[in-house]
């Protein structure tokens, strides 16, 4: 059996390079892609701590964040459909207008 | 986890025997399916190489291996490099978790002064027993659809880039029917891990108090079963659903580009997931192994037959994909979406609302 | 023993690595490929975590369903070919050192200060049949709750995805 600790810490990193990919890209699906990085990472803690506290809770948890991961991919996908639509790019820099 | 060198021999035997047959899958059906084409279309057929033209595909796989090996220029190489790759491997190890026989209890051997099997050892016939066995399925038959993607983008063919538009929107489509038409063979068995779906098929269903007919899946949930192996043909790119290599208009697809070892992997990776499609289909809803009407002895002899029996039904669905592709035309893209969506999806709902009443009513 | 710490190791590096590939490569289909891997690496976790179930739900959900409607939507947008100028310099900077210094902070204090080596001595149950009970009778509400959050998002997709309609108006029309 492997320490908690040591998935703790593959959490953290990944979810500090979903962080940068955030901070760093102006591509719009990468971000994306990003943030699905940093709440994979938060589902590894989930389970992490569920194994070590003896508790379905975390597992439950992490269930509903994919139901709500898939809808958010659905939406966001579909918010960069548009926005390519209007502007031609999915480059978030672009998307500088409140309405158009 | 406790397990000696004889599981670990016994563990390498199933890989090896499971291995062999879906190797030479694909020799064999490129065989049934070209003689099977012929009968259908009152032609003769391949009859040279061979007697009936046996040989003919180990012709073809000499043939393969010689060709160039072409990589476009423009294409993306690793991506180029992997695609057949990532198509293949999920094609052979979902038939990790398909239970092939009846599992029996080898008795203990003395050869040359050793003894084997010690206190008997029981057989069973998967080689990953796990208890999400369905579920693992399904896992792998999702990540089928990245050998077709990554194929049709890395080719930077536009032709190849349709097909694998076409298989990604195709894949999502029928994989939710797919999944939802076999919920129903798990609220009847109560269990994620095949072999207790198996298991729960070897009884009797009594009509009347008279007629006996084998407890298979494909009786109560006759829909579901329509629905998961239609379903199963667009998974593995069949026709009539074989819009990501549609010849006729886009050139083969997303393996416009391929050429020699590459396109034969693509062209083996078909046929083991047809392969596995129908081994699905037997085991989830044809009962597995079972032999009708008849309680298998629990020693090699059952093993034996029951796994022919199981060899027979699968080689009778594989038949049918070939008998189905030669007869129906190819669907339209708007009738495929509209087929999956509107069709199958509510069709899978209502076979598992029909199976809850069955259950409901004590009637499976 | 030995055998799960070489696997932990091993996929702990295609994650990580391939999380690297996903925000530093500039083509968004090999960025879309390598989150595939990164994902399908943490399914492992979820196996030696002892949480089978929800290992092969990652697969069927992410890997499987989440990440191919990305790929299809970059190649439906058809975005492969788009390079992303590097702008913002200041801002690049202070992500990438920002980040990192979290990454180094957090896994600092992860090893020195929280460090969880005892282990829960039995075995964890995470069936899919306890997870099933347990969903359905203590988390019910919130279960219905996500169901209707799913369909709103369908709806909601379909209209923001959908074409707009011509703005000019119909012949005719201003007679009435």
């Amino acid at each position: 059996m492997i320490p908690t600790s040591w998935f703790l810490v593959l959490g953290a990193i990944l979810f500090s390079i979903g962080v940068c990919g955030v901070l760093v890209r102006r591509n719009g699906i990468v971000m994306f892609m990003s943030i699905e990085l940093m709440v994979n990472a938060v589902n590894l803690t989930f389970i992490a701590y569920a194994r070590q506290l003896h508790s379905l809770h975390g597992l439950i948890f992490v269930f509903f964040i994919m139901a709500i991961a898939a809808a958010e991919a659905a939406v966001g996908l579909a918010i960069f459909i548009a926005l390519f639509r209007h502007r031609d790019t999915i480059d978030v820099d672009e998307a500088n207008l409140m309405h158009w | 986890m406790n397990f000696d060198a004889t599981d670990i021999v016994l563990s390498f035997v199933k890989i090896g025997i499971v291995l062999a047959t879906m190797l030479n899958v694909t020799p064999i059906m490129v065989w049934v399916e070209r003689r099977g084409s012929a009968l259908i279309q009152d032609r003769v057929g391949p009859n040279r190489v061979g007697p009936f033209g046996l040989l003919q595909s180990f012709a073809d796989a000499l043939k393969f291996i010689l060709k160039e090996d072409v990589i476009p220029a423009q294409a993306h190489k690793w991506l180029y490099t992997l695609a057949p790759m990532f198509g293949l491997i999920p094609a052979v190890t979902t038939i990790a978790v398909v239970p092939w026989g009846k599992p029996f209890v080898i008795p203990e051997m003395h050869v040359f002064g050793r003894t084997l099997f010690e206190g008997g050892r029981l057989f069973e016939p998967i080689i990953a027993d796990v208890n999400i066995g369905i579920l693992v399925i399904f896992a792998l038959a999702s990540m089928g659809v990245y050998g077709l993607v990554t194929a049709g983008w890395a080719s930077s063919n536009k032709y190849s880039m349709f097909g694998a538009v076409r298989a990604s929107a195709q894949m999502i489509s029928y994989e939710l029917a797919l999944t939802l038409s076999a919920v129903g063979v798990l609220m009847a068995s109560g269990s994620l891990r095949l072999m207790d779906v198996v298991h729960n098929q070897t009884g009797y269903f009594v009509l009347f108090h008279v007629i006996q007919i084998p407890a298979w899946n494909v009786f109560p949930m006759f829909i579901g079963f329509v629905v998961f192996s239609t379903a199963g043909f667009a998974e593995t790119n069949r026709l009539p659903f074989d819009l990501p290599e549609a010849e006729a208009e886009l050139v083969a697809g997303y393996h416009t580009e391929y050429s020699s070892m590459k396109f034969a992997m693509f062209f083996m990776a078909e046929y083991m997931a047809m392969a596995t499609m129908s081994a699905l289909i037997v085991t989830l809803f044809l009962g597995g192994w079972d032999i009708p009407w008849w309680n298998e002895p629990a020693n090699w002899i059952g093993f034996l037959l029951s796994a022919l029996a199981f060899g027979a039904k699968v080689s009778f669905i594989l038949f049918v994909f070939v008998w189905v592709r030669w007869t129906l035309p190819r669907f339209k893209y708007d009738q495929l979406m509209r087929l999956g969506w509107k069709v199958f999806l509510p069709l899978a709902l209502l076979n598992v609302v029909l199976v809850a009443l069955f259950i409901a009513f004590r009637w499976i | 023993m030995i055998l799960e710490y070489t696997v932990f190791f091993v996929f702990a590096a295609i994650a990580v690595i391939f999380g690297i590939v996903v925000i530093a490569h500039r083509n968004p289909v090999v960025s879309a490929l390598s989150l595939v891997a990164s994902l399908f690496s943490l399914a492992v976790m979820y196996i030696l975590l002892e949480a089978p179930f929800i290992a092969a739900l990652q697969v069927i959900v992410y890997a499987g369903a989440i990440m191919v409607l990305f790929l299809f939507v970059i190649m439906l947008l058809n975005l492969q070919k788009t390079i992303e100028p590097r702008t913002h310099p200041i801002q690049q900077f202070l992500g990438w050192t920002g980040s990192a210094a979290f990454a180094i902070t957090i896994t600092y204090y992860l090893a020195k200060g929280a460090v969880i080596l005892i282990l829960p001595s039995t075995p964890f149950e995470a069936s899919a049949r306890t997870i099933g009970i347990s969903l359905f009778q203590a988390y019910l509400f919130p279960f219905e709750m996500v169901s209707i959050l799913l369909l709103a998002a369908i709806v909601g997709a379909l209209v923001l995805s959908q074409k707009l309609r011509p703005q000019v108006p119909l012949e005719g029309a201003e007679q009435r």
